[in-house]
C-alpha cells in the first residue's frame, strides 16, 4: 500500500474512533496523565500492522492492540492484579459494521467544532477564527492583529492541539455507542 | 520521549506546513516523520483535526451582516469576502431568517438550512433550487430542481404550499421532503399529512401521510408504504449521510453521483450487487473501497470512476 494511501485509510478509518478508544482508555486505566501515551502507541502499532495488512475489522483491532498495550504496563507495573480486570467484558466489539458511525453527523459536527473553538484561550481563539472561519493565511492574520507570524504559527500549533483533545475526549458521541458495548456496563475508575 | 513531547513537535510541523513548508523544511519533516510511527501518528491526527476545522468556515457571517460585530469585525468579513472568494457560500447557515420572496440555491455536495418568515423550516439538499414566497396572506415554495426538507409550522389561514413539476403539494401540518427531477416528483413524508394535486388535472388529488413515500410521473402517482426506519434513512442526507439497505450499486452510485462531482458509474453485472451501510455523501473514496470485497475492478478516467467485473 503506498503512504498516501495507508495516511489516508488511518485518518478515515482509525481516528474517528478517537472518542471511544479514549473512552475506553479512561475507563480502564487508572492514571489520567497515561491516557495520551496508551493512545499514540496503540495508533501506531495500527499503524504498523496496516503497513502489511489493513485489519478488516478496524474497530476491534484497534481495541485488541489498547487492551493488550494496557495488560503489558500492568504486568510491568504490577499494580493491579489481572483479575481485577477479567471480568470486564472488554472486548465485545466482534461487529464488523464500518466505522461510519462514528463519524459525526455534519450539524453535530459543526457544533462539536465551535465548542471546542470556543473553549481555546482568547488569542488562540482569535487566530484559529481567522484561520478557519475567515480563512485568512497565517501571514495576513499576522498583518490583521499585529503580531509576528511566528507568534502565529505558535497559536496554531497550539490551537490545534487543544482542538483536538477538546475534540478526541468528547463524551457526546459516544452515549450512542456505549450503550451497544458491555464493556462501558460496568464502569470503572470513575472519578 | 512522551506522547505529548512528540505531539508538541507534530503541531509545530503542522503549524509550519499551514504556513507554507519550504523544500527543506518539507525534507526535514518528511525525516522526522519517518523516524518513528509514534511521529507519523501524532501527525496525523493533529493534521485530522486541522483539516475537520475547516467546517468552521460555516460559521462565517455574510459580509454586511453585523449582528451587534464590532465594526472592526465587519471590515474583516468584507475583506475576508474580497481576499478568500470562496464561492458557494457558508456550506450550514442554520436559523437565519430571511425576507420573503427570496430564492435559495446550493451547490454539487451542499446542504444548507434556512428558516423561512413563519417559521418554517427548509433543509436544502445538494445541487437544489427554489424560490419561496411567504407573506401576510399565504406561504408558497416553488421548487426548480433538487430536492429539499420541510419542517412546516402549520398555520389554518395560510397553508404551505410547494409546486414541483405539474404537482402542488400542500401541507396539513407536517414534515416531508420534495425531490424533483424534471418532471418525476417524489414526496417522502415524514411526520403528519400532505395533500398531492397535479395541476391543471382533473383535480385528483391524494392523501399522503407519515410513512408514505409518492413517486409522481406524467399523471400518475404511486404510494409506497416504507416501515418509519426506512423513511429516516431516505432522509439521512440532512445530516450529510446516505444510507443504503440493500440497495443495488447502480442505485448507489446514482445517489452518489448527486453529491459529487466525481461520478461513478457502475458497468455490467456488477449495477445488481446489493450493498449496505451508512456513508458520508461526500466520501466517493469509500465507495470505491467497498468493492474491493466484491473482486470488482475499479478505474479513474477523467473524474469518473469506473466500476465493472
Amino acid at each position: 500500500m503506498n503512504q498516501d494511501a495507508l495516511d489516508d485509510w488511518f485518518m478515515r478509518e482509525v481516528l474517528p474512533l478517537e472518542p471511544m478508544l479514549t473512552r475506553f482508555l479512561q475507563r480502564n486505566w487508572r492514571h489520567e496523565a497515561e491516557i495520551g501515551d496508551l493512545r499514540q502507541e496503540a495508533y501506531a502499532r495500527v499503524y504498523e500492522a496496516a503497513k502489511r495488512e489493513r485489519p478488516q475489522l478496524v474497530k476491534p483491532f484497534l481495541f485488541q492492540i489498547a487492551r493488550n498495550l494496557m495488560i503489558d504496563r500492568l504486568r510491568r507495573q504490577s499494580v493491579v492484579s489481572l483479575e481485577s480486570m477479567a471480568d470486564v467484558d472488554w472486548l465485545n466489539v466482534s461487529d464488523d459494521r464500518p466505522s461510519s458511525e462514528a463519524y459525526v453527523a455534519a450539524r453535530q459536527e459543526l457544533r462539536l467544532l465551535q465548542a471546542a473553538l470556543d473553549k481555546l484561550p482568547p488569542r488562540c481563539r482569535q487566530v484559529v477564527l481567522m484561520r478557519k472561519v475567515e480563512g485568512f493565511s497565517q501571514r495576513e492574520v499576522a498583518k490583521e492583529m499585529g503580531i509576528t507570524i511566528e507568534t502565529v504559527e505558535n497559536q496554531v500549533a497550539k490551537g490545534m492541539r487543544l482542538l483536538a483533545q477538546a475534540i478526541g475526549g468528547r463524551r457526546d458521541a459516544v452515549t450512542a455507542q456505549a450503550r451497544r458495548y458491555n464493556f462501558f456496563r460496568k464502569p470503572r475508575h470513575v472519578r | 520521549m512522551s506522547a505529548d513531547e512528540i505531539e508538541q513537535i507534530a503541531s509545530e510541523w503542522l503549524a509550519r506546513e499551514d504556513r507554507g513548508l519550504t523544500a527543506e523544511e518539507h525534507a526535514l519533516m518528511e525525516r522526522w516523520l519517518e523516524e518513528s510511527s509514534l511521529h507519523k501518528v501524532s501527525y496525523l491526527r493533529l493534521k485530522a483535526v486541522w483539516r475537520r476545522a475547516d467546517r468552521l468556515g460555516a460559521l462565517k457571517r455574510p459580509p454586511a451582516a453585523g449582528r451587534g460585530a464590532s465594526p472592526r469585525w465587519i471590515g474583516l468579513s468584507v475583506a475576508a469576502a474580497l481576499i478568500v472568494c470562496v464561492g458557494g457560500g457558508a456550506w450550514l447557515a442554520w436559523h437565519r431568517t430571511v425576507p420573503p420572496g427570496q430564492d435559495f440555491a446550493t451547490g454539487i455536495g451542499r446542504i444548507q438550512a434556512v428558516r423561512l418568515a413563519d417559521g418554517t423550516k427548509v433543509e436544502l439538499n445538494t445541487n437544489t433550487r427554489l424560490h419561496a414566497d411567504v407573506n401576510d396572506a399565504s406561504r408558497t415554495v416553488r421548487l426548480d430542481s433538487g430536492e429539499a426538507y420541510f419542517d412546516v409550522v402549520h398555520d389554518d389561514k395560510r397553508p404551505f404550499t410547494v409546486y414541483a413539476g405539474n404537482r402542488r403539494i400542500t401541507d396539513i401540518g407536517t414534515k416531508f421532503s420534495v425531490f424533483r427531477n424534471g418532471d418525476d416528483v417524489r414526496v417522502t413524508v415524514r411526520e403528519g399529512k400532505v395533500r398531492i394535486e397535479v395541476l391543471n388535472g382533473d383535480g385528483k388529488q391524494v392523501l399522503a401521510e407519515a410513512g408514505h413515500v409518492l413517486v409522481t410521473k406524467g399523471l400518475e402517482t404511486l404510494i409506497i408504504t416504507k416501515p418509519e426506519a426506512d423513511i429516516v434513512n431516505d432522509l439521512s442526507w440532512r445530516d450529510g449521510m446516505l444510507i443504503f439497505n440493500q440497495q443495488t450499486l447502480a442505485e448507489a452510485a446514482e445517489q452518489f453521483n448527486r453529491y459529487n462531482e466525481r461520478q461513478i458509474l457502475v458497468e455490467g453485472p456488477a449495477r445488481k450487487i446489493r450493498i449496505g451501510g451508512s456513508f458520508k455523501a461526500d466520501n466517493v473514496d469509500v465507495f470505491v473501497l467497498l468493492h474491493r470485497g466484491f473482486g470488482l475492478s475499479v478505474n479513474e478516467q477523467d473524474g469518473t470512476i469506473i466500476v465493472s467485473r
